[in-house]
């Protein structure tokens, strides 16, 4: 039943995970929301198909579901490493905000620089924000002790607050707004469109290449390998001479950053400009990417495009069939309790099964002797 | 007029706690026993709305805090399950039963048009009108819904259940050494499940009295804004103690009741930072007590009880 992954978190418990086990919890969980559904009145299978069109009607429908998967991509790979090695990072969120902001303060300023450079400063100062904010928890993880999941939604509402703060009172806040936002962003720094008359910007794309990048830096670098290391066997990576409150931080800076990218390009790929409270619901989403790849850099480009066609398909089919767009969340958080659900069931029945062969075996070496 | 806002900060400071303290009883147990469940945050939002919708569709309170009371332990149990049974990662768990909880709130609140305008009836304060026309201490202390009154008994009654009963010792033993305690003859599996569902009965229970010991409203979404949270680091910071915990909320009571009353006198500082005030002093106050505190030993580990 596919490869076998198992995560042995420190603190925290294993992670069991195979292809075989996401597959099976992901048709459960759409089961289960089909089930959701079909109590909400409306036939699931009118619902779904609804979903399905709306992702794959036409090439523009498709756009859409990629300009949606490039903050998953970006995010879950963030989370992946995190997984890789131990920690939680459910700052996301936060991070994506610090990139957003980041990327506004640069481009509400009119440098006038050529395209490419000022589209690559946007990245680098998003980058910046949201790893400066990110080596907080980092730090704080690595050095005090203090729980990272807790850390890091506490500074999820802070830099929600912040981003209200800059979006309403500060100089590049658009003045008398309908709706707090910043002051639209320099033409130079829109994201090239790909397909003409829709909204698909190069985002998506630079996410997979993060992905197949960062697939390489784990498996074949030394980086790489005292960050699995961490995972795996904290204890015996210090012993191996990694110095693992740093590869801490560092992880955890690398997520931040690429939450900030995420943020960054979702700006100024997508909105031009930035609004208060524009990530919604990205942060733990991400994790649930991350989760249901089992930290695979592979694995979270599926996942990735797969939670985009249900949130996606999810809007057209709240407009066809009346199911609320909440739906889509629901359905990706049910997928993901029965993936980790089924997952552990199943490494149980197999221990289960080695420790009855071995018996067996003793039994039947007793019977020889 | 200082006196007026000190009076008001007060009585808010004991209003906002109290659906902190009492959520936080039920994450100390389930945290000593080894489960943190991180779905609580989620668990407040359900029982936030369904106090609300009982207590306007059936107009009784009782009714309300006894369906908060199912709804917590149905939800308890699923997290039970998850995280006991199929010893699920208890992060992961709690986040997705938080995601559930978001969406499932925001699609049942929006079938229930009538709760939008009209106030649910809140609770009615402990003591006579007559009370609180004592100088001071009448407007903080005996103008509060009973609910606070309560909120702040209950650690009490927690804390002597946890070091003084035989089952709040095997609550500690298990959290510490669950081994030694199936060996002893407590039912580790048993013990777990009581834990996390009353985290999940006492979490939704708080979840209704957020809405009906204030406003009688909900608010899809931001109702519950990382109270679930903050209640987790309080339980830690508090060093698993119900007593200690209960301090660390009202701490974080205050924080809370703090922002808003500073934004409505109008003071220098722009609201969005005072509304950071909550989360910046949860972060400042697990940083300076974590390693302080006696973590359970198995805290947050799954327990597999096979005996190999």
């Amino acid at each position: 039943m596919g490869e076998k992954k198992t995560l042995n978190l420190p603190l925290i418990g294993n992670i069991i995970l195979t292809k075989g086990h996401s597959v099976l919890g992901i048709i459960l969980g759409i089961i289960a929301g089909g089930i959701l559904i079909l109590i909400s009145g409306v036939n699931p299978f009118d619902a779904y198909g609804a979903m399905l069109r709306g992702a794959f009607r036409n090439w523009a429908s498709f756009t859409n579901v990629l300009v949606r998967s490039s903050p998953l991509l970006l995010g879950g790979i963030g989370v992946a490493i995190g997984i890789k090695s131990g920690l939680w990072n459910t700052g996301i969120e936060g991070f994506m905000y610090l990139g957003g902001i980041g990327a506004a303060i640069v481009s509400t300023m009119n440098l006038g620089l050529p395209p490419v450079l000022y589209v690559l400063l946007c990245f680098l100062v998003g980058m910046l924000f949201a790893g400066v904010w990110g080596a907080i928890p980092g730090y704080l993880k690595a050095y005090r002790g203090v729980n990272e999941v807790t850390c890091t939604i506490m500074m999820n509402y802070i830099a929600v607050y912040l981003t209200n703060w800059i979006v309403t009172s500060t100089p590049i806040a658009q003045p008398e707004a309908f709706y707090p936002m910043s002051l639209p962003f320099a033409q130079a720094t829109y994201l090239p469109i790909l397909t003409q008359g829709t909204s698909l910007h190069i985002g998506p794309f630079i996410g997979i290449v993060v992905c197949l990048v960062f697939y390489f830096l784990l498996k074949y670098t030394s980086f790489g390998f005292r960050t699995r290391m961490l995972g795996y066997n904290p204890i015996a990576a210090r012993y191996a001479g990694v110095n693992s409150k740093r590869q801490m931080v560092i992880i955890m800076v690398i997520g931040a950053m690429l939450g900030g990218l995420a943020g960054t390009i979702e700006c100024i790929g997508l909105r031009h400009r930035l609004y208060m409270e524009y990530v919604t619901n990205v942060g733990y989403e991400s994790v649930a990417v991350a989760l249901v790849a089992g930290g695979n850099p592979i694995g979270v480009l599926v996942s990735a495009l797969f939670f985009s066609i249900l949130k996606a398909g999810g809007a057209t089919m709240a407009i066809e069939t009346g199911v609320s767009s909440s739906m889509s969340s629901i359905i990706i958080a049910l997928c993901v309790l029965f993936v980790v659900g089924v997952g552990v069931a199943d490494e149980k029945s197999a221990s289960a099964r080695k420790r009855k062969a071995k018996a067996a075996a003793a039994a039947k070496k007793e019977v020889a002797e | 007029m200082t006196s007026v806002i000190l009076i008001d900060w007060l009585e808010a400071i004991l209003r906002w706690s109290a659906p902190l303290i009492i959520c936080s009883i039920g994450e100390v147990y389930a945290e000593r026993s080894g489960i943190i469940n991180m779905g609580i945050e989620g668990i407040m939002l359900c029982g936030a709305l369904c106090g609300v919708a009982v207590c306007y569709y059936a107009n009784s309170q009782v009714a309300a805090l006894l369906a908060c009371l199912v709804l917590g332990a149905v939800l308890g149990l699923v997290v039970a399950f998850l995280t006991v049974s199929r010893r699920t990662n208890q992060v992961v768990t709690g986040l997705m039963v938080n995601m559930l909880a978001t969406g499932g709130t925001e699609i049942v609140f929006s079938m229930m048009a009538a709760t939008r305008h009209n106030r649910a009836t809140t609770f009615s304060p402990l003591f006579p009108e007559a009370m609180q026309q004592i100088p001071f201490i009448g407007k903080i202390v005996f103008a509060q819904p009973w609910s606070t009154w309560v909120a702040f008994i209950l650690p009490f009654i927690a804390g002597f259940i946890l070091y003084k009963t035989r089952w709040g010792l095997n609550v500690r033993a298990i959290g510490d050494n669950p081994q030694a305690a199936e060996t002893a003859g407590i039912s580790v599996i048993k013990v777990k499940y009581q834990t996390v569902i009353l985290s999940g009965i006492f979490a939704c229970l708080a979840g209704g009295v957020l809405t009906l010991a204030s406003s009688g409203y909900f608010a899809a979404g931001g109702m519950v804004n990382g109270r679930g949270f903050i209640v987790m680091a309080a339980v830690v910071v508090g060093g698993w103690d119900p007593i200690k915990t209960m301090l660390v909320c009202v701490l974080f009571g205050a924080a809370d009741a703090a922002q808003l009353r500073l934004q409505t006198i109008g003071s220098a500082i722009p609201n969005q930072f005072l509304q950071m005030l909550p989360y910046v002093i949860t972060i400042i106050a697990l940083t300076i007590m974590v390693k302080r505190s006696r973590v359970p030993k198995t805290w947050g580990a799954a327990y597999d009880g096979r005996k190999d």
